[in-house]
Parts: C-alpha cells; sequence; structure tokens
C-alpha cells in the first residue's frame, strides 16, 4: 500500500490525526509555522524538512507521515505550550515516531543517517 | 571496494580449502556485545578514527523475552532495578509522610502496569540514544549474533538466520552473563528470571524468590515494597562474598518487614496448576539438611541463583581463547588480554574481576587508551565501591570483615562501628537499630580503612565520596579529624 502523507497544524488537530490512524507506524515532522511565502521562522526546519522528505519512501508500508506545524514562534517559546507538555517536546524540528521513546531533534534531523534509521528501525 | 574485499577474501578461503588469515581487515576493531563494556569501548574506539563494529544480539529468554541495544544494566539490572527500588520506597515514603502531616485517604494502591510502562519507556529512550550515539560517532552496529570461525574472523547471524562474515585486526569479547536455570522440571516453561520480571505484562502476584543474591534480594525487597506477598527459599546464606555480618542485618530487616524466608531448601519440581497472567504454581521443595519436602503455590517463581557467562558458543575453541571450562569465565592478564594477543575482554565474563558496570566500562576505556591513544593506564580493580539495593541499601568499599581478617590477621585490624537512627526516620517511628556502618582498619599501616560498609538510605551516595577517600589512602585519624556533616546519616 506504501504510505501516506497528512498535513496538520495545531495540538489538536495532531493528535485527532493521530488517534484516527492508530493501529499504523505513524512518523511525525514537527516544524514551525510557515510565512505567506512558505517559509518557516524555524531556520533548522527549513533545513531539515527536505532531507526528512527524501527520506519518506524508508517507511514501512501503511506508514502515516504527518506534517505537523506547531505554531508560532512566540507559541512555541512558551514552555506549557500542549507539544512541550504532552509530547514531551523539546525542540523544533522533531522527528518521532509515535508511541515509541525513537525520535530525532534539531540537528539531529539534517542527518541523511539518523533519519534513515529511525524509519527503517525494528 | 568493501564488498569487493570481503568478496575476494571469501572466494580466497573457498579456495583454499581452510579459513587463510586474512591481512587487510574490514575493522580495526569488532567488539562482541552491546552492554555497558562494549558501548564504552566502541565509542571511546571512535573518538581515535578507528573503524570499529559492534555485534549485539539477545538471545530471547526461554519466555520468549528480549530487549534492546544496552546490555544487562539498561536493560535489565541496574536500570530498571533501581527505577523499581525506587518506587517501594516510594511507597514506605507516603506512609512516613502521614505522620509529617500529608492527608490522603486511607489505601493506597500501586499499578503494575503503570510503573511497568514507564520503566519499559525509559529503558526504550536509552536503547535509541544508543543507537544515535554509535551512528553518530560511525561505529557500525548490526543487530547480529557474533561467533568466531577462525582467525580474525567472526560470522554475525541476525535474526532471520543472515549470515554474514567480517574480519578485524583486533576484537573485543563483552558479552556479559545471562540467568541460570536451576535444571529441576518446570523451570524454563513456568519460572522468570530478572530477564523477564522487569516487562513482564502483568502483576506477578505472590512470589517465591529463589535465591539468595543481591539479585534475589533486590528484586525481592522491591516486589514486597509494592504491596505483594514475597518468599524468599534460600539453599545457604545470603550474599556469599559480601560481609556476612551484614548481610545476615540485611535478612533480619526484610523479615521483619514481611518478607517470608525458606532457609536451607531448594526447589525440586515446579508445576503449573492454573494458567492465567499470572497463573499458579505449585513448587516442591527439599531440605538440604534430611529429607523433608514442602510444596507451595505462588503465582510466580523467580530465579535468582546466579548467572553464567555467554562464553560457550561463540567459537572461542575455534580462535584458541582459553576460558574456564567450569565457570565459562576468561581469564586475562592485567591489560584485559585473553592468551590469544589481539582477542580482549571485559565485564562480567572476567575471572576474579567484579561483575559491575562501572569496572566494565572503565576497563574498556582505558583498554582502548591503550591500543589507540599510546596510554598505559590500567583498570585499577581495588577499593571499587558497591552498593545494594535492598530495602535497607547496604554500601561498601574495599575488604569484608571476614576477608579482611583473613588477609592481615585479627590482631591487626580494628573494626569501629555504629546503629544509627536517621533523623528522617524519627518522626515516623521508623526503627532505630537497624542503620549501621564499619570501617575496618589496618593497624600495621597507619590504621588505613581497608574497608567501609554502611547499611542505611542512600547508601550509594554516601559510600561514593568515601571510596574516593580511600583510594587516597584515608586513615582512621584523617577521618576522625574531618568534621561531619549534620544532620546527616553520613556524618556517622
Amino acid at each position: 500500500m506504501g504510505w501516506e502523507e497528512k498535513q496538520v497544524r495545531g495540538y489538536p488537530e495532531f493528535v485527532q490525526t493521530a488517534q484516527h490512524y492508530h493501529g499504523r507506524p505513524i512518523f511525525a515532522l514537527f516544524c514551525g509555522d510557515k510565512d505567506a511565502e512558505g517559509k518557516s521562522w524555524c531556520p533548522d526546519c527549513v533545513t531539515a524538512e527536505p532531507v526528512v522528505r527524501k527520506e519518506l519512501h524508508n517507511m514501512p508500508d501503511e506508514s502515516v507521515f504527518i506534517y505537523c506545524l506547531v505554531g508560532d514562534r512566540a507559541y512555541w517559546k512558551d514552555p506549557n505550550n500542549e507539544f512541550r507538555k504532552n509530547l514531551k517536546l523539546t525542540g523544533v524540528p522533531t522527528l518521532l515516531k509515535y508511541g515509541t521513546p525513537q525520535k530525532l531533534v534539531e540537528e539531529e534531523c539534517f542527518k541523511v543517517e539518523l533519519v534513515r534509521m529511525l524509519f527503517t528501525e525494528d | 571496494v568493501q564488498a569487493h574485499k570481503e568478496g575476494s577474501l571469501r572466494k580466497q578461503r573457498e579456495m583454499n580449502g581452510h579459513t587463510a588469515v586474512p591481512h587487510s581487515y574490514d575493522y580495526d576493531l569488532i567488539v562482541i556485545g552491546g552492554g555497558s563494556g562494549g558501548l564504552a569501548a566502541a565509542k571511546e574506539a571512535a573518538k581515535y578514527e578507528k573503524k570499529v563494529m559492534v555485534l549485539d544480539f539477545v538471545t530471547p529468554t526461554p519466555l520468549g523475552n528480549s530487549w534492546g541495544l544496552g546490555g544487562t544494566c539498561v536493560n535489565v539490572g541496574c536500570i530498571p532495578k533501581k527505577l523499581m527500588h525506587q518506587a517501594a520506597l516510594l511507597g514506605q515514603a507516603l506512609q512516613d509522610s502521614r505522620k509529617f502531616g500529608w492527608q490522603f485517604p486511607e489505601e493506597v494502591k500501586h499499578n503494575w502496569m503503570t510503573m511497568t510502562e514507564s520503566v519499559q519507556n525509559y529503558i526504550g529512550s536509552l536503547n535509541w540514544g544508543y543507537r544515535v550515539a554509535l551512528r553518530e560517532k560511525k561505529v557500525t552496529y548490526e543487530n547480529a549474533y557474533g561467533e568466531f570461525v577462525g582467525p580474525h574472523t567472526v560470522k554475525a547471524t541476525n535474526k532471520r538466520g543472515v549470515e554474514k562474515l567480517y574480519t578485524a585486526e583486533r576484537f573485543l569479547i563483552a558479552t556479559g552473563e545471562r540467568p541460570r536455570y536451576l535444571g529441576i522440571p518446570g523451570d524454563k516453561e513456568y519460572c522468570i528470571s530478572s530477564d523477564d520480571l522487569f516487562s513482564l505484562p502483568y502483576c506477578p502476584g505472590k512470589t517465591l524468590v529463589v535465591g539468595a543474591s543481591y539479585v534475589a534480594l533486590e528484586c525481592a525487597g522491591f516486589l514486597a515494597g509494592i504491596g505483594l506477598d514475597v518468599t524468599i527459599m534460600v539453599r545457604s546464606i545470603l550474599l556469599r562474598g559480601f560481609d556476612q555480618d551484614i548481610a545476615n542485618k540485611i535478612g533480619e530487616y526484610m523479615e521483619e518487614h514481611g518478607i517470608n524466608f525458606i532457609r536451607e531448601f531448594v526447589p525440586i519440581k515446579v508445576e503449573q496448576i492454573k494458567e492465567g497472567t499470572p497463573g499458579i504454581l505449585k513448587v516442591t521443595s527439599k531440605s538440604t539438611k534430611g529429607n523433608e519436602i514442602i510444596e507451595g503455590e505462588y503465582n510466580t517463581v523467580l530465579l535468582a541463583i546466579g548467572r553464567d557467562a555467554c562464553t560457550r558458543k561463540i567459537g572461542l575453541d575455534k580462535v584458541g581463547v582459553i576460558i574456564n571450562e567450569k565457570t565459562g569465565k576468561i581469564p586475562v592478564n592485567d591489560k584485559e588480554q585473553t592468551n590469544v594477543p589481539y582477542i580482549y575482554a571485559i565485564g562480567d565474563i572476567l575471572q576474579d574481576k567484579l561483575e559491575l558496570t562501572p569496572v566494565a566500562i572503565q576497563a574498556g576505556r582505558l583498554l582502548v587508551r591503550r591500543l589507540y591513544a599510546g596510554a598505559t593506564t590500567k583498570c585499577d580493580y581495588v577499593n571499587v565501591p558497591t552498593t545494594v539495593f535492598t530495602p535497607l541499601e547496604y554500601g561498601a568499599c574495599g575488604y569484608s570483615e571476614e576477608a579482611a581478617v583473613e588477609k592481615f590477621g585479627e590482631e591487626n585490624i580494628e573494626v569501629y562501628h555504629s546503629h544509627f537512627w536517621p533523623l528522617e526516620w524519627t518522626v515516623p517511628s521508623r526503627d532505630n537499630n537497624k542503620c549501621y556502618a564499619k570501617i575496618i582498619c589496618n593497624i600495621q599501616d597507619s590504621e588505613r580503612v581497608i574497608g567501609f560498609h554502611v547499611l542505611g538510605p542512600n547508601a550509594g551516595e554516601v559510600t561514593q565520596g568515601f571510596a574516593a577517600a580511600m583510594k587516597c589512602g584515608i586513615t582512621k585519624e584523617q577521618l576522625d579529624s574531618t568534621i561531619g556533616i549534620h544532620p546527616v546519616c553520613a556524618e556517622v
């Protein structure tokens, strides 16, 4: 079947989507919001996104890739935002395998080898 | 280039009909075993730009349990043990807290699944962390079972049975140990070991712990601490090799706090009365002193009677590495080298060395620095501090009283000791004569402290500093002249 992508914005939409696909492998990339020209306020996210996208074909069959915009910079900096509180995210970009402790944070997301390992690790 | 080299080497071997010794190797160092020692050594070697491979594979337990990269300590040893010990301590703290004014409803219950899931989640993050660390340091990792097949050559078999051959200039064996079984009917089918306990997907219920090792006592301790009915079956003495005076105090404390002890019996048969998670098991045991037979029913039987080195099925005979046939341990020189010059070994598999994570890590790092960075420092196995995380914790460094008497003679040692009552225990009326500390001094050497033992809360934290002092050769006089911190246990 291959894999499919879902694009969401904000925490409630993310949770709803993740729950909808319960039972399938779910990978999520969290990035800062993009402006009208499609550029994110988070420079590391700009670097990471193409690297991650190039490796998506390595995800197992039936996987769901959730591309999630977390919010604007002010929201993200708030130490009590829902992503920090509930998903324990510490930085953007974060690439994780939902429901497992497996994740890559910030510069780790630039590294092809690590991204590939996350997608293919048993 | 790599594939071509491997391919041509293999062809050469096939053609010659025997395993030829390759002269240009795939790796500088292959580490067999991705535990505390193996990973520390691999990461250190990568620092010196060496080409390193780690082979780690967990043979599933008889009940089918397995785990990720990191070895015993991380997955089924120190880490989950300490976390569950903490869970038990917190239970005790909850009870004490009422006397300090905290008010909450009468009954407080413990949920095994909640605890286990949190612990396993943390372990999972450690497994993942090691994967990332190895990748970032460019250490090649394969989840495959490594065994020697000829000089400088190992075969790695993954869980799908796919075999690959690799060669290296040097090898490091760090395969560790696995729990021993009793060899009685029903042991592998129905009993669990520490390899299964920390990820058990159901509460163990009424548990029989067989053994008197620190593993047995620590596990029995926290199981009782979270409210389970626990019995320990001991063949002879508690904590063999540890100071027996302290071992007995630990046993007494556990007994007074609700753990049943059955002494001088060994199980001879385990049968399943009822299936389930947990089910009901019937254990038949025989006295070591006569013909008395007893029977008991438990939900879970946990075997903690010892651990065996994983050295018998890794092809050591094919490369001529000598092992102690009886124990399976590998004798090494003070540079951790086996009888085969290019093969080294560290960790729990070593003969006559302490089986502790920090020892393996230190030995691994120093070995690698000697091999690749021109260092000369050897691992110092003397005065290594340890702690047993029984309900009443025990920290020790140096000689036990028995060992000191044996080595120096009773007339040449002086033992100073004291009971103490932690201030925190006074208000909730906890035992006032159980905590205990003693130091053993060598009279002939300015009363140098050669043994330190403390029984009480946070024993590990207390012991660490004293271990450093002992390494510097602290004497009784110096200890006396060190003013204590008040009010803490360590001031005694």
